[in-house]
């Protein structure tokens, strides 16, 4: 049995001095057991190995239940108790956000609901110091727990979910243990916020975060539509203008205003910034020459503002472009589509088996099942952003893996290599690498990049081989194209 | 951090042969009879002193190494390269006597490992026995030539069980090495050694293993290549190549699709070097090579060497022929058969984009206002320490790998980056940036870091403007500040001077 928590983080709770009863907060509460099937990888035509864990979450408005996104991930199953009632229920995930970590579920048993209360969420940020209480089911109990500490720190945090995604969170000192992910954190008897992650022991003490009410709500209002737009991104990269020299050469005579230093194309801002503008301020609140903004009366970093920001909305951005003022509005068309340095839940793995040959596109989940020294996957995959190599690789086709049979014995060599054109057409994808091997030919030349050999498969020995390989090594399947 | 681990590495290295020495009083090694006179041999004595390419302006701690050097005719000493790399201080020391001359490096060749000194004195080695070269025969017996603390000829036994073609531990090529299986003790001149066949000179040792007991070697025709080519009045040119790689060609379906359509033999060319003898040849990637000479081209990129048996092509033209020498390619193309004479020249490492090795030379630099800009060679990466293919910055390292793919056409002849800064009141905001490339200097293209001072003698309304590839795309300094702080810089820092180009 495994209990959910992140990046050897978790939740924490304390008792608010003047909290609402234990009795409400119970009624409330939800633990939830997850069995979870994890993608798979390294042999990607197998169905993943099944486990699963369980964590809390808590009854919230219109008869559903919010938890965490990692607590009822690649879900086959989930079942939902409450305190003092014996009975399991069915869940199910109606939305699901990796990018904060959030989910939302509904029980079709309207007995589960009967006498439970929805918690109100605060308005506001809690103070610094101000105290909390942590409600859960941590290391898996069947009983409530309770912890409290003060809030210790409020700031722009990684969120380990996905490793590529950062939101603000409050940092709290109430112990955090694994199974308190999803629970409600409260203060003065509303939930300031959502237990998620911490640190194991061994990296540091009593620092446990929760996912303040802001990044909630904003979750909740993005599914009131139906659908789950995920966040809104600038898709740029700002650089702070400490330096005078800078300063004085760019024009700017006052305070404030950072660097653009890289547009990412195909993002909101593509066409709208460039390199070497200085943005002076966004929606109206000037930006510091550290990259900060005053929101609320808090310090923040300048995303913060695109945080609470939804598809379609706009952002005004006041900047001096050749020492010149100017006035530009960007649009959030769609969140960013290039997710492959994101871990990623609820998708099948795709990949492509040609005479053997297992042909799989690049990514973090990838790289973890099938760690690599090649130089030039590792700079591709962590470049595919800052050198915007996305552009002509949307998906970097990798030969991932050979199953050995007389049609690619002599290959054994390139194993790893990406692939770069099938006879003579270049590969931007899987599907267009599918396409072209669907192709009539007699035969198939598969070039990799850079300057080796390329791979000659011939059309009738690949025929011959197919029924045979896919007996052989248990595969039903030669491709799955879409997640 | 790295720094110091390399130190304690070293120090390791030199103690643990000492304390094998002292536990075994009884030697594993069986030494020859003892008649050869032992004044075949020296001892070169080297402290070597590289440069610190993180801090190019300082070198790194001295350090010592002995070798045992073989006499050759003319008074001249064959050793390794890289037993004299970076020397600053060279002797040759005589085993018996322990009388010392004060050396110079007359050739040297950091590809093929190997370096010719001669004694200051041109009298020091009257009385010695040149080696003659020998080339030794597959299972043959040899001896391993070391020196005890005092001067006595040590003769270790050592199988010659294989010759092929392997990388050398400089640069990037490969050339014939012999493998030995001996039981070679640690002495105090480390594994610099000569290998021994009756009397004659068969071999310098390059490595040894002494977990598996095997010795790879300089073999003899490298070593006699390199000597006739350091005796070329005019100036050495080092070993000749062809410019071109290959892959096997063993899969039917490979060789169906290059119009191979019976025999088993050729490799298939996989890339052709702009500019170099191939090209010039007119020979193409996925050309098949079927002959060189009238040596047939077996699937695997071997002929029968008729000393060695099957061996790489790679030593066939490395050590078969000499520079500028012609030599007739039988290949075959779309299932046609030509013949092309391609003229073999040696390739320059010091022309590559990133240098492969920078050995003896101070590391160019320019220093401006604390920005410490270099050009990215190996070396630099090599300062992340042993791990450094994982540590190095990544993008650097894949410009080093890759280097002949991105930099074909690009008009640069180095790359410059910005290494690291040295905070100074010119680069507040800047302290955090390091391992950048730069491309522009106030509107100047760099080709190399010869090109920043022209480019900074030409500020642009007061700045200089500094262009990064990425982000942040541009930084810029007061020009009139950067020289009102030179001083103070130097002073601050202890740099001796504000670039070396």
């Amino acid at each position: 049995m495994r209990h959910f928590w992140l990046c050897l983080v978790l939740l924490l709770s304390a008792l608010p001095a003047r909290a609402i009863s234990i009795v409400e907060v119970r009624k409330s509460l939800v633990r939830i057991t997850n069995t979870s099937q994890e993608a798979n990888y390294r042999t990607p035509w197998n169905p993943g190995a099944v486990g699963g864990g369980t964590g809390t979450g808590f009854v919230i408005g219109g008869n559903r239940v919010l938890t965490n996104a990692h607590v009822v991930c690649n879900a086959r199953f989930i079942s939902v108790e409450r305190e003092n009632d014996p009975k399991h229920y069915v869940a199910k995930v109606l939305f699901i956000a990796h990018d904060c970590d959030l989910a939302v579920l509904s029980v079709d048993d309207p007995k589960f609901f009967q006498g439970t209360v929805a918690v109100s969420f605060t308005n506001q940020i809690p103070q610094i110091e101000s105290s909390v209480s942590v409600y859960g089911y941590p290391i898996g109990g069947d009983r409530l727990s309770v912890t409290t500490g003060v809030v210790s720190r409020i700031a722009f945090q990684p969120y380990a979910h996905t490793n590529a995604d950062s939101h603000l969170a409050i940092q709290t000192n109430a112990a955090i243990n694994p199974g308190n992910s999803g629970g409600p954190v409260l203060q003065e008897g509303k939930v300031i916020g959502v237990a998620f992650q911490g640190f194991s022991g061994e990296v540091a003490q009593n620092v446990g975060y929760m996912i303040p009410v802001p990044v909630v709500q904003r979750f909740l209002k993005d599914i009131e539509d139906g659908h789950y737009d995920r966040y809104m991104d600038l898709s740029l990269t700002t650089f702070p203008l400490l330096n005078p020299a800078q300063r004085r050469a760019l024009g700017l005579q006052e305070e404030g205003g950072v660097l653009v230093g890289s547009v990412m194309s195909g993002g909101a801002c593509d066409g709208m910034l460039k390199p070497g503008d200085v943005i002076l301020s966004i929606d109206g609140h000037a930006v510091q020459s550290d990259g900060f903004v005053e929101l609320d009366g808090e310090r923040v970093e300048m995303p913060e503002v695109v945080e609470r920001k939804f598809k379609g909305d706009t952002v005004a951005f006041h900047i001096l472009r050749d020492k010149a003022p100017l006035d530009v509005t960007a649009k959030f068309e769609q969140a960013w589509p290039f997710h492959l340095q994101a871990s990623e839940y609820d998708v099948k793995p795709r990949y492509l088996i040609f005479g053997g040959l297992v042909f799989q596109p690049v990514s973090r989940d990838f790289l973890q099942a099938n760690p690599t020294d090649n130089l030039r996957v590792r700079f591709l995959y962590n470049a595919y952003v800052s050198d915007e190599i996305y552009k002509d690789h949307p998906d970097l086709v990798v030969l991932s893996g050979i199953l050995p049979d007389p049609v690619n014995t002599y290959l054994t060599g390139l194993r790893g290599g990406i692939v770069d054109a099938v006879n003579g057409c270049k590969i931007k994808t899987l599907q267009e690498m599918a396409d072209a091997l669907a192709k009539p030919a007699d035969q198939y030349v598969i070039q990799l990049m850079g300057e080796g050999r390329p791979i000659v498969m011939e059309r009738a020995a690949v025929d011959a081989a197919r029924e045979r390989i896919k007996t052989r090594y248990n595969v039903r399947n030669e491709q799955n194209l879409s997640e | 951090m790295h720094f110091f681990r390399i130190a304690a590495f070293l120090i390791v290295s030199l103690n643990a042969p000492l304390l094998m020495a002292r536990e075994k009083s009884e030697p594993l090694a069986v030494a020859e009879n003892s008649s050869v006179s032992p004044v075949s041999v020296v001892r070169v004595n080297v402290t070597s002193q590289p440069y610190d390419f993180l801090r190019p302006w300082s070198k790194r701690a001295p350090f010592q190494r002995r070798a045992v050097g073989a006499v050759l005719p003319g008074s001249r000493v064959l050793t390794t390269a890289e037993q004299v790399a970076n020397a600053t201080c060279l002797e040759l020391e005589k085993p018996d006597s322990g009388e010392k001359s004060p050396a110079t490096v007359e050739v040297v060749d950091y590809e093929c490992d190997l370096a010719i000194v001669a004694p200051c004195d041109p009298k020091f080695l009257d009385g010695f026995k040149p080696l003659a070269v020998v080339e030794p025969a597959l299972g043959d017996e040899l001896a391993i030539w070391q020196l005890e603390s005092n001067g006595t000829l040590l003769k270790t036994r050592a199988q010659f069980t294989t010759a092929e073609v392997a990388p050398y531990p400089v640069g990037d090529d490969s050339f014939l090495v012999y493998r030995l299986a001996s039981a070679l003790q640690a002495r105090d001149s480390g594994f610099t050694l000569p290998v021994v066949k009756g009397g004659a000179l068969a071999g310098m040792l390059l490595r040894f293993d002494s977990r598996t007991q095997t010795a790879d070697v300089i073999s003899t025709p490298v070593i006699r290549h390199f000597l006739k080519a350091a005796a070329v009045k005019g100036g050495y040119v080092g070993f000749p190549s062809a410019g071109a790689q290959f892959a096997a060609l063993r899969d039917p379906q490979l060789r169906h699709y290059a119009g191979l359509t019976n025999g088993n033999g050729g490799v298939y060319i996989t890339r052709v070097q702009p500019g170099g003898p191939a090209d010039q040849a007119g020979i193409q990637a996925g050309d098949v090579l079927l002959a060189i000479g009238n040596d047939p081209v077996d699937q695997d990129g071997n002929y029968i060497d008729p000393h060695y048996g099957k061996v790489s092509i790679a030593h066939l033209l490395s050590c078969g022929s000499s520079e500028g020498a012609e030599i007739r390619f039988k290949l075959s193309r779309k299932g046609k058969e030509l013949s092309v004479p391609v003229k073999l020249t040696h390739s320059d490492p010091s022309q590559s984009v990133i240098e492969s090795f920078s050995i003896d030379k101070a590391p160019r630099y320019h220093i401006v206002g604390g920005l410490v800009f270099q050009e990215l060679s190996r070396q630099f990466l090599k300062e992340w320490g042993p791990e450094w293919t994982k540590k190095a910055p990544e993008r650097f390292l894949y410009f080093d790998q890759y280097q002949d793919e991105l930099f074909q056409n690009d008009p640069r002849k180095r790359i410059v980056i910005l290494s690291h800064v040295l905070p100074s009141p010119c680069t507040v905001g800047y302290e955090d940036l390091n391992c950048l490339v730069v491309t522009k200097v106030n509107g100047v293209e760099l080709k190399s870091l010869a090109d920043m001072e022209a480019a900074l003698a030409k500020p642009m309304d007061g700045f200089h403007r500094f262009e990064i590839q990425g982000h942040p795309g541009e930084i810029v300094l007061d020009a009139k500040e950067v020289e009102g702080i030179e001083s103070g810089l130097m002073q601050n820092y202890g740099l001796p001077a504000m670039k070396r180009l």
